[in-house]
């Protein structure tokens, strides 16, 4: 391997300008994304998979549970950490039935996230809509943003 | 009677549609719904799961013996801004050739919290008809 001078940044000259343009490019996409629109496929690899959202004055957690029984889903909150748990079970399904396709999973799940900002956790409330969790979180007076209005002098 | 399985749950990333399957005028996604189908003696069973699909969206048909079923969605996160987004939200469809007699007019529908199910009857078989003859 020929050598590589090394500079400041840490990275040998041809990685550095890579690391560069991949820098640039993710800036670029980031942008058109929307700023902080960050599209996390997967990333933990737990079930359920999970969107935030928020306005104003909430947070929003949603999650896709088909099939789920509304008593069959726990649901806590301890300092930053909100965790949901349950189980998706089979169907009735006539014994003598001939299965074509077998695509729906059922078992049990646990996830654990971790809150980006501060909540009310004891204002929290949870729907489930057309097999979709909707957690709402208000935000505490702290994490919320306020106006500051500018006096004119 | 339900059985519980011990078995755990991994997040599966939704099937997109393939092209060219069914015309898609607007910007949202649609994504191919997961299936089980089952067949006994009354008939044919497909249950689809639909997430975030209410009675409204729907639109189910049985033609030239395929089914169609198609599910929009409502999009009810419409003014919040989305800070992760791990799954993506979208329409369902899809469709499967029927075979056998099936009896059109008694084909019935049912969602409930996401999950489609769509009872297909059979047509009751043929009765052997004796005749009696009588003698003139």
């Amino acid at each position: 391997m020929a050598f590589l001078p090394i500079f400041g940044r840490g990275f040998p000259v041809p990685f550095w300008e890579l690391e560069k343009m991949r820098s640039h490019m993710e800036n670029v996409y980031n942008a058109l994304a929307g700023g902080i629109n960050h599209f996390r496929r997967n990333y933990t690899g737990v079930f359920p998979l999970v969107n935030t959202l928020e306005d104003d004055d909430n947070l929003y957690l949603t999650a896709e549970l088909p099939g789920l029984a509304a008593d069959q889903l726990e649901l806590a909150i301890k300092g930053d950490t909100l965790t949901l748990k349950g189980a998706k079970v089979a169907d009735n399904v006539d014994a003598n039935a001939n299965h074509h396709r077998r695509e729906r999973e059922v078992g049990s799940f646990s996830r654990s996230l971790t809150l980006p900002i501060k909540v009310k956790a004891e204002e929290v409330g949870a729907v489930f809509k057309n097999g979709v969790l909707t957690i709402t979180l208000p935000k505490a007076a702290e994490a919320k943003a306020r106006q500051i209005v500018v006096q004119a002098q | 009677m339900t059985q519980l399985t011990n078995q755990e749950l991994s997040p599966k990333e939704k099937r997109p549609l393939e092209t060219g399957v069914a015309e898609n005028a607007s910007s949202t996604p649609q994504f191919s719904p997961q299936v089980d189908i089952w067949e006994n003696d009354q008939g044919l069973t497909v249950v689809a799961d639909m997430p975030g699909v209410a009675v409204e969206g729907l639109n189910i048909d049985l033609n030239d013996n395929v089914l169609t079923i198609h599910g929009q969605v409502s999009l009810p996160n419409v003014g919040r801004k989305v800070l992760t987004q791990e799954y993506e939200i979208g329409d369902f469809y899809r469709q499967f050739k029927v075979a056998g007699e099936i009896d059109k007019e008694a084909i019935a529908a049912t969602i409930k919290d996401g999950v489609l199910t769509v009872t297909l009857p059979k047509l009751a078989p043929a009765q052997p008809r004796k005749i009696v003859v009588v003698s003139a």
